[in-house]
């Protein structure tokens, strides 16, 4: 008996809570079972391994580089700060649960359980009125650290395993529910047709905007009617989009500071260099460490989405797939995208604005994920029913959503300290208020949140029961 | 062996899902393909080593205007879109 719990021991800490070789094995097993050979499934696991390695780099290289920043704000001007983006709020989870000595390997179980219980709920569709699978394995795997941390630390009194458990079936249930609220509105975009819906994080948003768009504007007097500079199409590349918010976000604050406060916290990476020269290649090194992430994140999911469609694949005909946010730009001009980034980072701008004339004690910094792809979207879909104005209107109340909530959130959930909260909408809208309840309801709080969110299909199914399924 | 890239923004969500249409769609014809899934800013510096190139219809305008092989899809989860282009590009 003592040999099997100390072989299982072994492998538990050698295998189970290091999360690239978990990753490895559960994208092994899969391949296997879809029947490839093993040196095919071998190769499969070791990117997959290799995939979490370098997203890890990257996590920590944002962690690291904000440091000193946080640091130097927090000695001149008694501030703290936390960029807005669900990059440096996953990388700010995983030093937080990090932190707390918690594995990493525990938000992969949350990912596999969310995945397992949106697979249920969709097979049970016609109790549970769900109609869609939640595909978007990067996102899955970004949201499944930050909604750790976050009810992990609304629950710290319960134990891991039935934390873990607790966190996997509120996510699945998230993935889900409102996934299952895009379908309409996507339908509404792609003119009748149900072959997607949206699986993001700006869910709930697009099912507001559908709603309400059509009021705000006429859908003839459209953005094709805005003329843009042609070379603003630029802004769609992420990098180069990336690197501008970074550049004029990071670059102020770091103008701000002022080369003696960074000579303090960062001197080494000061020597022999003009401040501009500094700011400059500190600014960009955020773009940097976005792609070293992006790329582990874009090796993993290759891997995983591939051995996981096998069993999805078999388990679910008839499940309308809830796809990357970015599938609606099909059905729009890149008019659409530039319009809503802009009026997006107007209304992030506004509202920081706001931030510092008010003296709040968090300063929020705009990062490029939200800004576009949850502004960009919304515009798609505002455009389509309320044309330009719906398309600008939206965009800039949910930029200004972004940092007030995003500001409150960072304080809520205490992740000050390694400045980042994930700052796409349904983060903002949903779990903040749903983490606040179980923050202060405990368990009774969790079993709320789980009947509202199971509650919403059913209305939903209840005003339209004719062409719902 | 047709060589295609799917590209979008990110080079992660959407041309992952393109990168799997359009393997159902040259396993349709019988075609013998390796597909890729790039960023746009990578696209853009190598595209000229693929065949054909697919993006969303939004992202197609980030190509150069006269490059044929640039298919902008409007419904990325349609193959018929990527069928029909293949046909014309390759003249299969």
């Amino acid at each position: 008996m003592n040999i099997i719990i100390k072989i299982f021991t072994a492998i538990f800490y050698n295998i189970l809570s290091k999360p690239e070789f978990f990753m490895g094995l559960l994208v092994f097993v899969g391949y296997l079972l879809l029947k490839k050979r093993i040196l095919e499934a071998l190769a499969g696991a070791l990117k997959a391994t290799i995939g979490y390695m370098i997203l890890q780099i990257g996590a920590g290289g944002m962690v690291k580089g904000f440091n000193p920043i946080l640091n130097g704000l927090l000695k001149k001007y008694s501030l703290s700060a936390s960029v807005i983006d669900s990059n440096f709020g996953f990388a700010a989870a995983n030093s937080a649960l990090e932190a707390a000595g918690r594995s990493l390997s525990s938000t992969m179980f949350v990912l596999l359980i969310g995945f397992a219980v949106n697979i249920v709920l969709v097979l049970l569709k016609k109790i549970t009125k769900v109609r869609t699978l939640y595909t978007t394995g990067h996102i899955m795997v970004k949201q499944a650290g930050f909604i750790t941390w976050m009810i992990l630390f609304a629950l710290p009194q319960l134990q891991d395993t039935v934390n873990i458990i607790i966190i996997g079936v509120l996510i699945g249930l998230y993935w889900a529910i409102f996934s299952n609220l895009t379908v309409e509105a996507t339908q509404n975009l792609t003119e009748g047709e149900r072959v997607f819906a949206v699986g993001h994080a700006q869910m709930l948003g697009i099912w507001i905007t559908d709603k309400i768009a059509g009021k705000l504007g006429k859908k003839e007097d459209n953005v094709e009617n805005i003329n843009l500079p042609s070379n603003f199409k630029v802004l769609s590349d992420n990098i180069v989009g990336t690197s501008l918010v970074m550049l004029i976000m990071f670059g102020t604050v770091l103008l701000v500071l002022g080369q003696e406060t960074m000579a303090e916290f960062d001197g080494g990476a000061l020597k022999n260099i003009s401040y501009i020269s500094y700011v400059i290649s500190k600014s960009l090194s955020f773009t940097v460490n976005f792609i070293i992430l992006q790329t582990g994140v874009k090796m993993l999911v290759a891997e995983v989405t591939t051995s996981f469609d096998g069993i999805s694949g078999k388990l679910l005909k008839g499940a309308i797939p809830a796809v990357d946010c970015a599938a609606t730009y099909g059905f729009a001009s890149s008019n659409t995208l530039i319009i809503g980034f802009l009026f997006g980072f107007l209304g992030q701008l506004v509202a920081i604005l706001g931030l510092v004339v008010f003296r709040s004690p968090i300063l929020i910094i705009s990062g490029f994920v939200p800004l576009f792809f949850d502004n960009a979207t919304l515009a798609v879909f505002a455009n389509k029913r309320g044309g330009k104005r719906a398309a600008m209107i939206i965009p800039f109340v949910s930029g200004m959503t972004q940092v007030l909530l995003g500001a409150i959130g960072v304080m809520a959930f205490e992740l000050a300290a390694y400045g980042g909260w994930y700052g796409n909408l349904d983060i903002s809208t949903i779990w903040l208020p749903f983490g606040i309840i179980i923050k202060n309801l405990s368990i009774i709080g969790v079993i709320l949140v789980g009947i509202i969110m199971l509650i919403i299909p059913q209305i939903q199914y209840h005003r339209n029961k004719e062409n719902y399924f | 062996m047709y060589k295609v890239l799917a590209a979008c923004g990110a080079g992660i969500g959407s041309s992952m899902i393109i990168k799997k249409k359009i393997k159902n769609v040259f396993d349709k014809l019988g075609l013998e393909v390796e597909i890729t899934h790039e960023s746009l800013g990578t696209a853009q510096s190598s595209m000229d080593k693929y065949d054909i190139v697919f993006t969303l219809a939004a992202l197609a305008e980030n190509f150069p205007k006269d490059s044929k092989n640039v298919v902008g899809l409007k419904n990325i989860m349609s193959e018929g879109e990527i069928e029909e282009a293949v046909h014309r590009i390759l003249e299969v």
